[in-house]
C-alpha cells in the first residue's frame, strides 16, 4: 500500500484534490462573507464620524448608525485645489485615503509644504457636512499627519461659522499607550470644542502649547495643552492641524466656503 | 503505545503539558494581542477552533497523504482554516478584527496548530485528533487569559474595557503601569509563569546543560 | 578579637542543621564584612591578591559618595533657588518632608546645611527604600538558594537611588529596585550571572512603566508642580544656544548647578570617585576610554554632518560630557565588572559600542532624551559576543603562530 501511496501520480492528485477542496471552501467562505465586511467597514467609519460630530449615543446599533448617518450627514467631495465642492468623484465611493497613493490622483509634498509628514496628498477629498433646514451645522474634515511612530488618522468637526471645533479625535493611531496614545483621552479630547481654528485674517491659528494653557492669555481660545510627556506627538498633531487648515489642506475650501462660493 | 483517553489530551495541555508554558511554542502571538482581555480571548477562541479543526481534517485524511507532501497539504488545510476564521471575524466583529489586524492571519505560522498536525493528527484517528487540537488550544488560551487579565488590569485599569481600578488620569488613585501595554511585559510575565510553573511541578524544568565546579571550599588557608 | 570570638561563637547555629540555618546567608554578610572570608580557592586558576569582590564592591559604594553628597546639595539647592524666586510656591508645598526640612533647617540657597537637609530629605528616603526593598530580595533568594549574600547589592543600591529624579514617588523606587534585582539579576542565578546592570534594569523598568514619573520636564526638581528641564533636553530643543539660554554654563554643567537625576549633575563629583577606581584598577580603564573615543569620534561626526532642524546634531563632545547620565554611565555603569565585555580588547569594543549608541540615541532618536541607560543595557547584551570573537581571534592568531 505505502509504495502505491508515494507514487508520483497519486502525490499530485492528492495535493490537486486537497487544493480544489480547499480553494472552493476559502473562496465560498470569501464572497458568501464579502457585503457583510464592506458594510461593516463603512458603518465603522459612519460610526466614527457620527461620534465626532456629537450626534447619536454611543451604544447605537449598525442599523440605527446608518439610518442617522444616511439622514443627517450629507457627503461632498471636495477639489482641495481649487476649494471647491466638485462631482468629478463620486462621494459615495471616493476614498481619498487610496487617492493618496494613486499618482493619478495626488501629489507629493515638497518638503517645506509637508509639516504633517504625508508625503502625498490627494487631490480630492471627502468632507462630511450636517445640515438643518440647508444651514450648515457641522463641517466634518478628515485629517492625518504624523506623530511619534506612526500617522493618526483622525476627523475634526468645525461648526457652522467655520471657526469654532465641535469635536476633535482620531480613529487610528500607535502612539506610546499612556504618553502619545492620550490622544484618546476623552478628557483631552474635552479640551477642544469651543477652541478657535483661525485668526482674524483666516490663517490657521489654532496650536498646541507645551503645559497648560493660561485662561488669561489673549490667545487662550486658540490654544490646548499638550500631552504631558509627549512633545512629539503633541507636535504631530499640532502640526497635522496646521497642514490640514492651510493653504495645502482645506484652507482655500473653507476660506470659499465661508464666501459662499463653495 | 496505549492510545490516550479524551480526556486526557483535552486537559493535560492546560497545565502539565503547556503549549507555551512547557513546549514554548506561539510566544508571538502572546505578545501582540494580550494588551487587553477582549483580543486575547478572540484569539484564543480563534486558535482553538483552527487547532482542532485542523487536527480533524488532517487526522481524516492523514492516510491518504503521501509523506513527501504532507507539510505541504497540513500548511493547505491549516491556512484555509485560518482564512476563513479572518473572513468570518471581519464579518462579524469587525472592530476586533481590526485590532487583532495580521495576527488572526499569522494563526497560520503558528507552531502549535503545525505542531499538533504532525505530531498528533498524523498518527491519531479523528475524534481524539480533534479533542487533542482543542485540548492544546486551550492550554494556550489558559496562558493568554492570564496575560490578558494582568496586563489590562494593571496597565490599563480596566477589564474588558470595564474599569475595575480607577486611573490618575480619570480622577481615580490607580497610576496605571505602561510597560504592560507594550509587548516586551508579555515576555517577562511568561517567564514568570514558566519559573512559577516550574517550581511547582519541578518535573517540567529541564536539566542544566553546564554546571559550574566549586571554585571554593570552606577551610581556613594554612 | 572579642568580634571574631563572638561571631565564631554563634557560628554554629547559622551552619547546616544549626537553628538559625536558614539566616545562613545574613550571618555570612556580616562575618565577612568584617572580616575576610574563610574559604580558599580549590582550582587551579589562584589570584593572590589583598582584595576580594566584598572590598571592590564597598570601594565602589565609597566612591559613589561625592556625587552623592553634591547630588544632596544640588537638590536642595536647585529647590531652595526656586522658592527664593517664588515664595508661593514654597507656601503651596506639602507633605512630611517640608515639616521636617522646616523643623531642621531653613529654605536658605546659600546655606550649605538647608541645601544639604533638603536634598538628604528626598534622598535618603529613596535611598532606603531601594535598600530595603532589594536587600529584602537579595537575603531571600540567597537563603533559598543557600548562596552568600553578595555586597554587589551595595553598588547596586547606590546607584540606582542616584540614578532616579528626586520627586520619584517611593512606591515607584520599590518597584524599581524589585524588578531590577529579581528579574536583571537573581533569574539568571545571582550575582556574577546577570548579563545586564541590576540597576539600570530597575530603571529602565521605571522609564517604560511610568514614564511621565522619569521623563519630560516636571520631574527634575523637588518642588511639585514646578517645569525645570534638564540640560540635556533643553539642548534636544534648541541645541547649546537654548542651554546657555537658561543660565547654564559648560561650567555649571561640569559642576553639576543644574537639574537632573539625584547623583548624575556633576561630571567633577562623579570624576572624582571615578579617578579613585581608575587608580585602584576597579574600574576597567579601557572601557571608559572606549566610551569617551566612542562619544567623541560619533559626536564629531554629527557636528561635520550638521543638521538645520535637529540642533542635538551641533552639539560638541564636551557638552555630551556634561549633560545627562553620561558621566555617571561612563564611570559607575559601563564599567560594571559582570556585564562589561571581559577581554582587553573586548573592553575597548564594549565601551566604544556604547559611545557610538549613546550620541546616535540622543541625536537621532526622536523618543528617548536619554541615551545612556539605554546604550550601556545594548551594550551589556553585546558583551559576550564581543568577549566570544576576541577569543576566537586569539585563538585563530595563536594557531598560526604554532604552525
Amino acid at each position: 500500500m505505502s509504495s502505491q501511496k508515494e507514487s508520483t501520480a497519486r502525490t499530485l492528485l492528492v495535493a490537486l484534490v486537497v487544493c480544489l477542496v480547499c480553494s472552493v471552501f476559502v473562496a465560498g467562505a470569501a464572497v458568501a462573507l464579502k457585503p457583510i465586511q464592506i458594510d461593516n467597514r463603512q458603518l465603522d467609519k459612519q460610526r466614527s464620524i457620527l461620534a465626532i460630530a456629537g450626534l447619536g449615543e454611543a451604544g447605537l446599533s449598525g442599523k440605527q448608525v446608518k439610518a442617522l448617518f444616511a439622514e443627517r450627514i450629507r457627503m461632498r467631495v471636495v477639489d482641495l485645489q481649487s476649494g471647491r465642492f466638485t462631482d468629478a468623484q463620486d462621494a459615495a465611493t471616493f476614498d481619498p485615503l487610496k487617492a493618496a497613493k494613486d499618482p493619478q490622483l495626488s501629489d507629493a509634498l515638497p518638503g517645506e509644504q509637508d509639516i504633517a509628514s504625508i508625503k502625498r496628498r490627494e487631490r480630492f477629498s471627502t468632507v462630511y457636512l450636517v445640515e438643518t433646514d440647508g444651514k450648515l451645522d457641522t463641517l466634518i474634515l478628515p485629517v492625518r499627519g504624523y506623530g511619534l511612530w506612526s500617522t493618526l488618522h483622525g476627523f475634526l468637526a468645525v461648526k457652522g461659522d467655520l471657526n469654532t471645533v465641535a469635536g476633535f479625535g482620531f480613529y487610528q493611531h500607535a502612539e506610546t499607550p499612556g504618553l502619545g496614545g492620550e490622544v484618546d483621552n476623552p478628557k483631552w479630547k474635552a479640551l477642544w470644542p469651543g477652541k478657535t481654528l483661525f485668526d482674524e485674517q483666516g490663517a490657521p491659528a489654532v496650536q498646541i502649547i507645551k503645559g497648560t494653557v493660561d485662561p488669561q492669555s489673549p490667545q487662550a481660545s486658540h490654544q490646548v495643552d499638550g500631552l504631558a510627556g509627549a512633545t512629539l506627538t503633541s507636535k504631530g498633531v499640532h502640526n497635522l492641524l496646521q497642514f490640514w487648515l492651510g493653504r495645502s489642506g482645506f484652507g482655500p475650501f473653507i476660506a470659499n466656503l465661508r464666501a459662499g462660493e463653495a | 503505545m496505549a492510545q490516550p483517553t479524551i480526556k486526557e489530551v483535552l486537559l493535560n495541555p492546560i497545565v502539565h503539558n503547556n503549549p507555551i508554558g512547557l513546549q514554548i511554542l506561539g510566544v508571538c502571538s502572546a505578545l501582540a494581542v494580550t494588551s487587553n482581555l477582549k483580543t486575547a480571548l478572540v484569539m484564543a477562541i480563534a486558535l482553538t477552533l483552527v487547532t482542532g479543526c485542523s487536527n480533524l481534517f488532517i487526522s481524516m485524511v492523514r492516510h491518504q497523504i503521501p509523506s513527501s507532501i504532507r507539510m505541504i497539504v497540513q500548511m493547505v488545510i491549516i491556512a484555509s482554516l485560518v482564512i476563513v476564521v479572518d473572513q468570518i471575524l471581519r464579518a462579524y466583529a469587525f472592530s476586533l478584527a481590526k485590532q487583532l489586524s495580521v495576527f488572526v492571519g499569522l494563526i497560520i505560522t503558528n507552531c502549535i496548530v503545525m505542531g499538533r498536525a504532525e505530531a498528533f493528527a498524523m498518527a491519531n484517528p479523528p475524534v481524539l485528533s480533534f479533542f487533542d487540537g482543542i485540548g492544546n488550544g486551550l492550554g494556550y488560551s489558559a496562558m493568554l487569559i492570564i496575560l490578558g487579565v494582568i496586563r489590562e488590569l494593571f496597565g490599563a485599569g480596566k477589564l474588558l474595557g470595564f474599569e475595575i481600578i480607577p486611573v490618575v488620569n480619570d480622577g481615580g488613585w490607580y497610576v496605571p503601569n505602561g510597560l504592560l501595554l507594550l509587548p516586551p511585559s508579555a515576555f517577562f510575565l511568561i517567564g514568570l509563569i514558566i519559573w512559577g510553573l516550574r517550581s511547582w511541578k519541578t518535573e517540567q524544568a529541564e536539566a542544566p546543560s553546564y554546571k559550574m565546579a566549586p571554585q571554593v571550599q570552606n577551610k581556613e588557608a594554612y | 578579637m572579642g568580634m571574631r570570638d563572638f561571631l565564631d561563637r554563634i557560628e554554629h547555629n547559622f551552619a547546616a542543621g544549626g537553628r538559625y540555618e536558614k539566616w545562613y546567608a545574613l550571618y555570612e554578610a556580616v562575618d565577612t564584612f568584617f572580616y575576610r572570608p574563610a574559604s580558599v580557592t580549590k582550582t587551579t586558576a589562584h589570584v593572590r591578591d589583598g582584595i576580594d569582590l566584598k572590598r571592590m564592591m564597598i570601594t565602589v559604594w565609597l566612591c559613589t559618595f561625592p556625587a552623592m553628597f553634591f547630588g544632596m546639595w544640588n537638590v536642595g539647592h536647585q529647590a531652595n533657588l526656586i522658592f527664593a524666586q517664588s515664595p508661593e510656591l514654597l507656601a503651596a508645598q506639602q507633605g512630611w518632608r517640608f515639616s521636617l526640612i522646616g523643623a531642621l533647617a531653613g529654605f536658605d540657597p546659600a546655606s550649605l546645611w538647608d541645601c544639604l537637609v533638603q536634598g538628604a530629605a528626598w534622598f535618603l528616603p529613596i535611598y532606603l527604600v531601594t535598600f530595603v526593598v532589594g536587600g529584602f530580595w537579595e537575603v531571600l533568594f540567597a537563603s533559598v538558594r543557600r548562596h552568600e549574600v553578595n555586597e554587589g547589592f551595595f553598588v547596586t543600591s547606590v546607584l540606582f537611588a542616584l540614578i532616579l529624579p528626586p520627586s520619584i514617588p517611593l512606591w515607584q523606587v520599590a518597584l524599581g529596585i524589585s524588578f531590577g534585582v529579581v528579574l536583571g539579576k537573581e533569574v539568571f542565578g545571582g550575582t556574577g550571572k546577570n548579563f545586564l546592570n541590576p540597576a539600570l534594569v530597575g530603571r529602565a523598568f521605571l522609564f517604560f512603566a511610568y514614564p511621565a514619573q522619569i521623563s519630560g520636564d516636571g520631574v527634575w526638581t523637588a518642588v511639585d508642580s514646578y517645569v525645570g528641564a534638564t540640560s540635556l533636553s533643553l539642548g534636544a530643543a534648541g541645541g547649546v544656544e537654548a542651554i546657555a539660554g537658561q543660565g547654564i554654563t559648560w561650567m555649571d554643567a561640569f559642576l553639576g548647578f543644574e537639574h537632573g537625576s539625584i547623583g548624575e549633575t556633576s561630571a567633577l563629583a562623579i570624576l572624582i570617585g571615578g579617578a579613585v577606581l581608575l587608580l585602584t584598577k576597579i574600574a576597567a580603564w579601557r572601557i571608559v576610554a572606549g566610551v569617551m573615543l566612542g562619544m567623541i569620534a560619533t559626536s564629531a561626526l554629527f557636528n561635520a554632518i550638521g543638521s538645520d532642524s535637529n540642533p542635538l546634531f551641533a552639539m560638541p563632545w564636551y557638552w555630551h560630557l556634561v549633560v545627562g547620565g553620561f558621566a555617571f554611565g561612563m564611570i559607575f555603569m559601563a564599567t560594571d565588572p559582570v556585564s562589561a565585555a571581559m577581554t582587553h580588547t573586548g573592553k575597548w569594543l564594549f565601551g566604544a559600542l556604547i559611545g557610538l549608541m549613546v550620541v546616535l540615541i540622543r541625536v537621532v532618536n526622536p523618543a528617548f532624551p536619554e541615551g545612556m541607560m539605554l546604550a550601556i543595557l545594548f551594550a551589556n547584551l553585546f558583551a559576550p559576543l564581543i568577549d566570544h570573537f576576541v577569543v576566537q581571534a586569539n585563538i585563530k592568531r595563536r594557531l598560526a603562530r604554532n604552525v
